[in-house]
């Protein structure tokens, strides 16, 4: 922000948003952080403990709603402003949707808790989680400095989140042809890694939208998806 | 960057310093007011909006007695400032203009020196005692309007030959003066350009830490930006009373939601 | 949605083309016309120059001539025989010896001039003097009263000519002209001559003629406008400290104060119409009133103000409505604003800002009473000759005087020609007056402007 508006009061309201965004994505990457131990850990007080917080999360995305609306109809921002709360409007949602697959991670790991553990699994999830909350602690980081280039790095490396969902997907069918009784918990297991990376594309999301704050263009298309598992079949090998 | 900014836009608590209740205003025979009830938050800005000729100067100029400058003019009804009904006749209305200041849509500062024009008020209300008093009340004054800085050097230069934004902000300054306790806007920036009205609303949103700011404007925007709660008056009813976020995002009366959408004039 | 237009041509567009380098009718008509109506104009204005120029002109040369007069120097011997015969020195003695006595001693003043100057006549002795004004014995009388010593002396004295050769000076009077005039004779005028060339008779600037009195029918040479000017003056200040204060009230009460009924609407029209009234109508009033019912003193500049701020009422009070009117209702609304009263805003506001076209109609309207004549004909100013300065400031109210168009008028009545010259010298400097105040007004105007 390098100008005041000569109503202070506009900035205070623009703070006031952009303050309640960091809020909400501090609240998501601790459910991530909370969430991901949890499964590793098979810790299931801590797994209810990020489901109940998830209204909290969407209490907030609420509240942003409301108040990004306020602005709009009370201030009539243009350009930089405009930008500015149209991407917390997107931001809020999509932090929104990020928390409710960590809450959907919890509510796995309940279930899992009773089963016995995959050998092997534990380790890339792990790898993974940490990965996607590293992705979007950066994008808030972006967010707060608009810092574009943070944000371009950002895009790149929901490559590495894709092709570790590609190596356990790999993972999940081979443990499941071996052993039938794999089936339920390696189901439930991808079910999570799925979260997981739906959870990069997200944060993705959220930093394409920061480099269309920072820039004013959304950046151009060539970021590298990485998700082969649509081509994935058991019969051919890879 | 904090979120206490919900926290400061509550306005509830504040008590109520004016007290319309049943108003009604005839110029000659045409029925100008109907029916106007309203309370008036102190430390508040309460902005008045609506289509023109729909009484909303009028309204406002019964709060510090100025239509009594119309002969036609004839007020019924109670306001109350401070639980006093200002309409009784005991009320001396040049007493009551001291308490209650007015600012006008176009700035018209005395043709004299710009510490004349600010000193005038305090000299004839008898508030100073002395040279030293009376300097301090203009500096006082001069801060409060946000122009002390860009006149201290020259007090004694002519009012007038201040830009457009000045004069007001001076006007501001002198209504401030006589320490009023509400402070009356009649469309204070409609004829000041776009850097001038945001300075003038800023000034505004300080102010209304000390005094009740009732501000009539045209502009729907400008209510929007500087006031907490608006009124909407259409054809001399006051339709919808509510706290501004409210007005512009979900008006209650239909007749409101048109206006501010712009589907009716 | 466009309408059909006459001119369609044939490929369907609307209009014509025309080309803007070129003129069509309907502009070439319209700019003959203008430039006619300019022509008017400067035909209007330089009708209007020569009008003003042909009257100035004709003031100038009429009556410039009015300020010089012709003296004649000569030296008198003082017989102490004839004044003061026992060498008393006192002043009640010499003081008996009458105007008429002096006579001899100017005889023999002329003859003593004539004689060393070695220019012989016809005329006898006795007729000499009526070369001389008739109010040089007086004259030299005054001088020996005022200086006692100067009797026993020879005095050179500067006397008054008659008007005749103050005439034949300026060109007026010829010999023919003086073939049946009973005061002076042709042989006089040859004796003029030789005494002008011996350099003892010229012209000179007269500042008799601004300050002094008026005179009577024979003795126009002696004629000023001075005590007459001190009457206009007591009467404009009258006119002044009246109407100025009284108009301006009323102007303020009306626009106001006064309630807007009928009766007030009644008081306008009729203050608008007085302005129209002739101003011999306000005389009959003084005299009426002033005159027969409060038996103030006739002929005095007091009651001749008096008429004169009745007809001055309201011109004033039409200006400064005009002024009121015109301050901006936001400086009002300011004042009221802030908490002062109607009277307050008033005066500390709006009346400084009226204060200009205030005092420029004030200006104007005594400038227009200056110039009044008709009123004071009848409270009795014009019929009366002016010759003595009042003695003080309530001599100056009270005590009968003339007007300056009063006396203009009452001089070009005479007969005497040098009359009809000082009715012009008077005109010139009664428009002096004039264009002085109006230069006061400009500057007072000026001084009290402000940019609202």
């Amino acid at each position: 922000m390098n100008e005041q508006h000569i109503a202070s009061a506009y900035d205070r309201d623009l703070d006031a948003i952009q303050a309640m965004i960091i809020k909400m994505g501090g609240l998501v990457e601790a459910a991530i952080i909370d969430g991901t131990k949890s499964l590793e850990t098979r810790d299931v007080e801590l797994a209810e403990k990020v489901r109940a917080g998830d209204k909290v999360i969407d209490d907030l995305e609420e509240r942003i709603n409301e108040e990004a609306a306020r602005t709009i109809a009370l201030r009539a921002p243009v350009s930089k402003d405009l930008r500015i709360i149209l991407s917390v409007l997107k931001l809020a949602a999509s932090l929104e949707r990020v928390g409710d697959y960590a809450k959907n991670i919890a509510k796995r790991t309940s279930v899992l808790a009773e089963m016995r553990p995959i050998t092997g699994s534990d380790a890339t999830l792990r790898r993974m989680g940490r990965e996607v909350q590293m992705m979007l602690k950066d994008t808030l980081d972006a967010f707060i400095h608009r810092d574009a280039k943070l944000a371009e790095d950002v895009l790149m490396r929901d490559q590495d989140v894709d092709q570790m969902y590609n190596a356990l997907f790999r993972e999940f069918l081979t443990h499941m042809m071996e052993d039938p009784r794999n089936i339920t918990a390696c189901m439930h297991l991808h079910f999570i890694a799925k979260n997981v990376e739906r959870m990069g594309d997200l944060v993705t999301n959220m930093a394409e939208q920061v480099v269309y704050l920072t820039t004013g263009s959304m950046p151009e298309e060539n970021r590298p998806k990485g998700d082969r598992t649509s081509y994935i079949s058991s019969s051919k090998p890879e | 960057m904090n979120d206490m900014r919900l926290i400061e836009r509550a306005v509830d608590m504040n008590d109520i310093k004016i007290s319309a209740r049943n108003v009604q205003v005839y110029y000659g025979d045409t029925h100008a007011i109907k029916d106007v009830d309203v309370d008036i938050a102190d430390k508040t800005v309460t902005a008045f909006i609506g289509p023109s000729g729909c009484g909303k100067s009028t309204f406002l100029r019964t709060l510090n007695r100025m239509n009594d400058t119309i002969a036609s003019c004839r007020v019924e009804g109670k306001i109350l400032i401070d639980q006093e009904d200002i309409y009784d006749p005991r009320v001396d209305p040049v007493q009551l203009r001291a308490k209650v200041g007015m600012v006008f849509q176009k700035p018209n500062p005395f043709p004299k020196s710009i510490y004349d024009n600010v000193a005038y008020g305090p000299k004839i209300h008898g508030l100073a005692r002395s040279k030293a008093d009376l300097d301090e009340i203009v500096e006082k004054a001069l801060r409060r309007g946000a122009i002390w800085d860009e006149v201290k050097d020259r007090l004694q230069s002519p009012g007038t030959g201040l830009s457009g934004g000045q004069q007001q902000r001076l006007c501001i300054a002198r209504a401030v003066a006589t320490e009023p306790e509400v402070l009356l806007m009649d469309e204070p920036c409609s004829a000041l350009d776009p850097i001038a009205t945001a300075q003038v609303e800023e000034l505004i949103d300080e102010l209304r830490q000390s005094y009740s700011v009732v501000i009539v404007t045209h502009s729907m925007q400008q209510a929007a930006r500087v006031s907490q709660k608006t009124a909407f008056f259409h054809l001399g009813n006051m339709v919808e009373y509510d706290e501004t976020g409210k007005i512009f995002t979900n008006p209650e009366d239909p007749r409101t939601e048109s206006y501010i959408s712009g589907r009716i004039g | 949605m466009t309408d059909a237009s006459a001119d369609r041509s044939a490929d369907g567009h609307s209009r014509a083309k025309t080309s803007l380098l070129q003129l069509d009718v309907r502009t070439k008509k319209r700019n003959a016309a203008e430039a006619r109506f300019k022509a008017y104009g400067v035909v209007a204005i330089a009708i209007g120059l020569f009008f003003l120029i042909a009257l100035l002109t004709a003031i100038v040369s009429n009556g410039t001539r009015a300020f010089t007069q012709t003296f004649v120097t000569m030296d008198v011997t003082l017989d102490a025989q004839k004044l003061d015969p026992d060498g008393t020195g006192d002043p009640e003695v010499i003081s008996k010896t009458t105007t008429f006595g002096y006579g001899g001693i100017i005889d023999a003043a002329l003859e003593q001039t004539l004689a060393a100057r070695g220019i012989t006549t016809e005329i006898a002795v006795g007729d000499l003097d009526q070369m001389l004004s008739s109010g040089a014995a007086a004259e030299i009388r005054r001088a020996v009263l005022d200086d006692t010593s100067l009797v026993g002396q020879t005095v050179t004295f500067e006397v008054l000519a008659s008007s005749r050769v103050d005439g034949y000076l300026k060109g007026r009077v010829t010999r023919e002209s003086l073939a049946r005039d009973r005061n002076l004779s042709p042989e006089h005028l040859d004796v003029v001559d030789a005494l002008q060339e011996a350099g003892l008779v010229e012209r000179r600037f007269n500042w008799a003629f601004i300050t002094g009195s008026d005179a009577s029918e024979s003795r126009p040479e002696q004629a000023g406008i001075g005590v007459s000017m001190i009457g206009s003056f007591f009467m404009m200040l009258v006119v002044l400290v009246l109407s100025l204060p009284i108009g301006v009230a009323t102007s303020i009460y009306l626009e106001e104060f006064a309630p807007q009924n009928r009766i007030t609407d009644f008081i306008e029209v009729n203050i608008s119409n007085l302005a129209a009234v002739p101003s011999i109508v306000f005389g009959i009033l003084g005299l009426a009133i002033f005159i027969q019912v409060a038996h103030l003193p006739q002929s005095a500049p007091l009651v001749g103000g008096l008429v004169l701020t009745l007809m001055t009422l309201p011109t004033i009070i039409i200006s400064t409505r005009a002024s009121l009117k015109s301050v901006p209702p936001s400086i009002r609304d300011a004042a009221l604003g802030v908490g002062a009263s109607k009277m307050q805003s008033i005066f500390h506001h709006v009346l400084p800002l009226a204060m200009p076209g205030i005092l420029t109609g004030t200006i104007l309207g005594l400038a227009q009473a200056l110039g009044e004549t008709a009123p004071l004909l009848l409270i009795g100013m014009v019929g009366f000759i002016a010759s003595n300065y009042p003695d003080g400031i309530a001599e100056g109210f009270l005590s009968p005087n003339s007007a300056m168009p009063a006396q203009i008028y009452e001089w070009a009545k005479r007969a005497d020609p040098a009359y009809y010259e000082r009715a012009w010298g008077g005109i010139i400097i009664l428009l002096l007056f004039l264009m002085t105040m109006n230069i006061i007004a400009i500057l007072l105007r000026r001084r009290f402007e402000r940019r609202w």
